[in-house]
């Protein structure tokens, strides 16, 4: 039978977030006991432990990695009332030949808030290196680093009060130029009576600010928020966002139907009948945003996806301790993408096909690695440069290493 | 509410013994299901609870504390209604011979007992809150070493309890007073917390009994409990409030927690810090308070807390509830010491053994991991490699591994559709194929896109007339039975043909028919045989079918080939009449279209128009031959939209490569998430104008990013390459140059025009550009740090032979007159600018962290971090 993999994350309080890089190779913590923990994926796709120290002096509720053309980046937000900007460097005095635990040092400290940030998430690449932040007063705040190179500068662009407190943020991260630049923001507000929980804002270019164009008041989320996630957007007409409230919802944010005056066509296409799971803590959504993963009161894992009515079924169910994975029934009966475009092909060919694929890194075990890979445009150096150095160095010629030598006897 | 509520209790020091009392008192035992005994009360899906022993000698029980430091047995203090605290056991225990079991502890005035305290850190001391008396203590502490008999004697000195005179109390507190609740505190072993009058808690210290250490005026003297794991905080309530209160500063609350209904329990979780567990009186759910400490640093901040209700029971049970478990909780107890499990009890007994799940957190990684968490210390992953990975989230493995076999980069367009694993996407990779080779050949008309669809070679330039119009002259004579005639008059036109072409229906070329025959599509065939009225033909191929072994027809193509050559024009005849009534008995549905065809009445032929199982290309095809000019336009239009609508990729052959399709692809998208497919289509198929449409662009960026993320650049480097061959004009713009530490301009353009100008007349005996000053200033270039030679010379990574590098050699002669050597190539730190040849730096650095520059401490190689990414291989 199925059994997950097992971390053993030696967090001494209870983790409140993991997050992947852009790649999906590295995996930040973090948790009440205030500690950050970085962790490396090895060519074995082992998580080795990669660095780890006190972040925060209270809970850290978020931990998310910026874009690596940036640069080793993480902004964490606390309970403390701060988010703070660390990046990884290259420790000053490792041990020779050893390799030593990475240095994460504080680039920026965000105080601006009085109370508790709870969420905190950078934005889409393409608008440069900006960072939301949100906290239980109910300020939703977008800061700015003007130089992406000086992380330790940050600038407070606007503030957004949402009048209610905000538990949860999500950016879009939708690569359309027609769309401006978009945030979802859930509160956990316990009493229904203040209304929907979930609220859009965009960045008008013309005004110069952010405002909300979007209360989903439609689908009418009034219990407590406890997590938000547009899916990546990848060439849809249309954004999902997930909310992660007393059940799982899905809603879809279309372009608005002609002659009308709201913002988005807004359809609630996700709310099981029946309330298994409890609570839902949070929401996660694949690469594709095709499938979403969520967290319940009961302690297991859901997926879900959409079958080709666009109705969310839940398709698997992975137990919290991971040993057992059971799935629905209709696991069975749901099609999958390639059955939709095939419907004559037999589901169970399919099932077998897809079982069969292996990693592909494992198929390619033994062929050397490309150099050219490391030429790939992904550096954070983005400045022209002059060649070497100034020429004074050269001055008087180094002292060269055996290797050095033999590879140019001449000198 | 029903006289007795019912209440449970785990023991202190037994991790699998709990008790429960209404009426009678029962001590249980939990076993797993497996080894419990048939009569067990199964408790949760794995465990089930024994009834081990019953105690019913006790009527008025009021309240039950269960002696702490012995694991043997169960003492239980019992406090009663008419005040005595007693103290029994279940069946005979070592309590028996000390004199414990049975001693009851009477006050001097008999009133209700509110409340009984076994100490938890010294054995002998129990305290017992009591209703209040004018003349009598309500609180009374019983030192049972100062009881007679019982302070370690031997055995034989023990006297039946019921000889026994009552104690007297070692400590009183609370002069007429009433004592609604108590708790001890662990830290300070005398320390006594108590819940006077309805108006103070106060702290007593049995070492100075005389004052209370410490108190606070409050309503909230109910349910008193003390975190197990910080002494000072402690919890009470009052009606349907709760506070929390630290007794560092004990003049106002930490926190208050308003509820919906009154409290009837409140409880620290014992495993856990700062959670709180509190039962509203006819609540089916337990409020979890996750409490977050008040002190952040130095500073003191807002209390906060995050607010959970579980409902034991109903959620995480699978296959359906008992109906006795519904109904509200009665009272709840956290397990001593396994995490986060809680035992509740309902109305109706009904016994729910839970272990309250921590908030799970999770992720989804770019590279198809899925991470949670699984307590606090725990991370679960799932990754691809996994079997259930490819149950869960098959598109992102088919379309990477795709992208992998170089899907959509295949040179001819046809060879894309067989590594899709798809069957629409197959034919569509097939037709554009077609589309291509037909416009080449001059077949069809191209108008402004490689791909033209049927509806734009049936559009004539503006201002034309219908096309077409006419009839074709031979009016719809059998070819090969002149007997009878089909009332079905196929239209002919060049534009006709064309889209016929297109939906490749090639009747003139030889083979069309065997083909499809060959491929075993002998319906298919025949239905196409008869659509251009080649009756005998159809019926060869139906007979041909019924013969091959392979065909696997659900029906006889045999008795369909007779019924087929019947075939009668009369409207009146029998043939037509049981045709028309047994082709919906037909599972075939190119079967059904040709019955249809051959009875149809009218020349709409709806039946086959309109039939979803058919092919695309068929009906269209279908509609080219037998539909009016309106009728068929009109078709074409409603078709065209149902399809876009559909985002049904056999629209492509209605639009064509043309603007008409990004809303049909962009359907598709929408439905499938293919967002490679799409992309590979604008690619490879899309005209330069098309390809700038906002829609394409984003499809494009999209697929580029998605790449990246998978770190497959060699595949998007590709991409971008078949993208780039498309809109050859627009090849961007150098973008980085290479130039002089002195004058400024660019060296690299002399290095790639080399051959040309300033460098045509120099002999080119090598292949190797040897500039190695600026060819503006003339000025030299930097030297490699390592070899010190000037940059643009050799770096003699190949040939180390001193003089002879001018006539290198090489295996492979061709790369090297396309490119420059890697090895030649500058390179240098973007941090402290030093470097040289990339051979002479790369070696280096394999064995150094830092510069090889003298003095230099810059670690050049490990800042960035992205050049220890690794793209995955190409297959």
């Amino acid at each position: 039978m199925f059994e997950a993999h097992s971390i053993n994350a030696e967090h001494k309080d209870l983790i409140h977030d993991v997050a992947y890089d852009y790649y999906g190779q590295r995996m930040a913590t973090c948790s009440s006991d205030q500690s950050v923990k970085v962790w490396d994926q090895d060519d074995q796709k082992n998580w080795n432990l990669s660095a780890n120290w006190k972040a925060h002096s209270g809970s850290v509720w978020k931990v998310t990695w910026a874009h690596p053309e940036f640069g080793q980046v993480l902004a964490t937000c606390s309970f403390d009332r701060t988010a703070a900007i660390w990046e990884e460097i290259i420790g000053e005095t490792p041990p020779q030949g050893e390799r030593s635990l990475k240095t994460w040092i504080r680039r920026t400290n965000l105080v601006d808030s009085r109370t508790s940030v709870t969420d905190v998430k950078f934005g889409p690449k393409s608008l440069g290196l900006q960072l939301a932040t949100c906290s239980t007063d109910g300020v939703v705040r977008i800061y700015e680093a003007p130089d992406v190179m000086n992380l330790s500068q940050w600038t407070l662009q606007y503030e957004i009060n949402c009048k209610l407190p905000c538990s949860c943020l999500t950016w879009n991260h939708s690569f359309s130029r027609l769309h401006p630049p978009m945030i979802a923001v859930g509160s956990d507000d316990p009493s229904p009576s203040n209304g929907s929980k979930v609220a859009i804002y965009e960045y008008s270019e013309n005004s110069r600010r952010w405002a909300k164009t979007e209360s989903l008041a439609s689908i009418g989320v009034t219990e407590p928020v406890h997590d938000i996630a547009f899916a990546p957007n990848l060439g849809r007409s249309y954004h999902l966002l997930a909310i992660a409230t007393k059940d799982v919802r899905i809603v879809t944010l279309g372009p608005p139907t002609e002659g009308s005056s709201q913002r988005f066509d807004v359809q609630l296409t996700a709310q099981p009948e029946d309330n298994l799971s409890g609570t839902v803590w949070r929401v996660s959504w694949n690469i594709l945003g095709t499938i979403l993963a969520s967290s319940g009161d009961d302690g297991c894992v859901r997926l879900w996806k959409a079958n080709y009515m666009n109705s969310w079924k839940c398709i698997s169910i992975l137990r919290g301790d991971g040993t057992q994975a059971k799935s629905d029934t209709s696991v069975t009966n749901m099609p999958t993408m390639g059955q939709i475009a095939a419907p004559n092909q037999s589901s169970t060919t399919r099932y077998y096909k897809l079982g069969s694929i292996t990693n592909p890194n494992q198929v390619q075990k033994g062929l050397a690695p490309i150099p050219i890979s490391k030429w790939q445009p992904i550096g954070r150096f983005q400045r022209m440069t002059w060649i070497g150095s100034d020429f004074t160095s050269y001055g008087s010629p180094p002292p060269l290493e055996k290797s050095a030598k033999a590879l140019c006897g001449k000198t | 509410m029903s006289g007795v509520r019912l209440e449970v209790q785990w023991s202190p020091v037994h991790p699998d013994k709990f008790i429960t009392w209404g009426t009678d008192i029962n001590l249980y035992e939990v076993k797993s299901l497996k080894d419990a005994p048939q009569s067990s009360i199964k408790i949760s899906e794995t465990s089930a609870a024994h009834l081990l022993a019953s105690n019913s000698n006790h009527p008025y029980v009021k309240c039950v504390d269960i002696y702490p430091h012995n694991d043997t047995d169960v003492l239980l203090a019992i406090g009663q209604t008419n005040g005595k605290v007693v103290l029994t056991t279940f069946g005979p225990t070592v309590f028996d011979c000390l004199g414990l079991s049975g001693k009851e502890l009477v006050p001097r005035q008999l009133r209700q007992c509110n409340t009984v305290a076994w100490n938890p850190t010294e054995p002998n001391l129990v305290a017992a809150g009591l209703e209040k008396h004018r003349t009598d203590h309500s609180v009374l502490l019983w030192d049972l070493q100062r009881c007679p008999h019982s302070n370690g004697h031997p055995p034989h000195h023990h006297v039946p309890s019921s000889t026994m005179e009552p104690a007297r109390p070692s400590g009183e507190l609370g002069l007429s007073e009433t004592a609604h609740s108590l708790a001890w505190l662990r830290g300070q072993p005398r320390c006594l917390m108590v819940g006077l009058n309805n108006k103070h808690l106060k702290l007593y210290d049995f070492r100075e009994p005389g004052r209370a250490v410490s108190s606070t005026p409050t309503k909230a003297v109910y349910g008193l409990a003390v975190d197990p794991q910080a002494d000072h905080r402690l919890t009470s309530f009052v009606e349907n409030q709760i506070y929390v209160w630290d007794t560092r500063n004990f003049e106002k609350p930490v926190l208050f927690l308003s509820q919906n209904k009154p409290v009837s329990k409140v409880s620290w979780c014992p495993t856990r810090s700062n959670l709180l567990g509190v039962l509203q009186r006819d609540s089916s759910s337990i409020g979890l308070y996750d409490i977050q400490p008040t002190m952040v640093g130095n500073d003191e901040v807002e209390p906060s807390f995050l607010e959970r209700a579980i409902l034991p029971g109903v959620t995480g049970m699978a296959g359906g509830v008992p109906a006795s478990a519904v109904g509200a909780i009665t009272s709840f107890s956290w397990h001593p010491s396994h995490e986060n499990r809680l035992l509740n009890i309902n109305l109706s007994g009904h016994l729910i053994d839970y272990t309250v799940f921590e908030r799970i957190t999770l992720n989804w990684s770019p590279s198809s991991h899925i991470v949670w968490t699984h307590g606090w210390r725990t991370l679960k992953t799932v990754c691809d490699k996994d079997p259930i990975y490819s149950s869960i989230d098959s598109e992102a493995i088919l379309i990477k591994k795709r992208a992998m076999s170089g899907y959509g980069l295949r040179p001819n367009l046809c060879d894309n559709g067989d590594l899709a694993e798809s069957k629409d996407l197959k034919r569509l990779w097939r037709w554009l194929h077609l589309s291509s080779s037909l416009v080449e050949e001059g077949l069809v008309q191209n108008s402004g896109t490689g791909h033209p669809g049927v509806r734009s070679v049936l559009k004539k330039p503006e201002g034309s007339q219908l096309l077409g119009g006419e009839p074709s002259s031979s009016h719809g004579q059998w070819s090969e039975m002149n007997a009878c005639q089909i009332s079905a008059k196929p239209y002919r036109s060049d534009e006709r043909e064309q889209a016929l072409q297109l939906c490749g229906w090639h009747l003139d070329r030889e083979g069309f028919l065997d083909q499809l025959e060959s491929d075993g599509y002998y319906s298919r065939a025949a239905a196409i045989a008869v659509f251009n009225l080649r009756l005998r033909q159809a019926v060869d191929i139906l007979r041909r079918g019924a013969e091959h072994p392979r065909a696997t027809a659900p029906v006889n193509l045999n008795i369909v080939a007779v019924a087929l050559s019947g075939f009668s024009d009369d409207k009146s005849s029998m043939w037509r009449q049981q045709c028309i009534s047994a082709k919906q008995y037909l599972s075939d549905p190119y079967l059904r279209v040709m019955f249809s065809f051959l009875t149809s009445e009218s020349e709409s032929y709806e039946e086959v128009l309109e039939e979803k199982d058919v092919a695309v290309e068929d009906r269209v095809a279908f509609a080219c031959c037998f539909l009016s000019d309106i009728k068929l336009f009109e078709y074409l239009r409603n078709l065209t939209a149902k399809l876009t609508e559909e985002g049904d990729l056999g629209g492509m052959l209605l639009t064509g490569a043309t603007p008409e399709c990004i809303p049909l692809l962009q359907r598709f998208l929408d439905r499938s998430g293919d967002i490679q497919s799409v992309s590979f289509i604008a690619a490879r198929v899309f005209s330069p104008a098309l390809l700038k449409e906002d829609t394409v662009q984003e499809w494009i960026s999209n697929y580029r990013n998605l790449l990246d993320s998978w770190k497959l650049w060699t595949q998007r480097a590709h991409f971008d390459i078949a993208l780039s061959s498309r809109t050859e004009s627009e090849k961007p713009a150098q973008q980085v140059f290479v130039s002089c530490n002195f004058c400024g301009k660019s060296i690299s353009a002399f290095m790639q025009g080399r051959g040309r100008g300033l460098f045509a007349r120099a002999p080119n005996k090598s292949k190797v550009c040897k500039i190695t000053s600026c060819p503006n200033c003339r000025k030299p270039l930097p030297r490699c740090s390592i070899c010190l030679l000037n940059m643009g010379s050799a770096s003699g990574a190949y040939s180390v032979k001193a003089g002879s590098t001018t006539n290198r050699t090489i295996d492979s002669g061709l790369n090297s007159e396309k490119l420059a050597e890697f090895a030649n190539w500058f390179t240098w730190c973007q941090s402290c600018r030093h470097g040289g040849h990339a051979a002479h730096i790369m070696q280096w650095f394999s064995e150094h962290l830092e510069c090889p520059v003298t003095s230099c401490t810059c670690r050049c190689m490990s800042l960035d971090f992205a050049a220890k990414v690794i793209s995955v291989p190409a297959l």
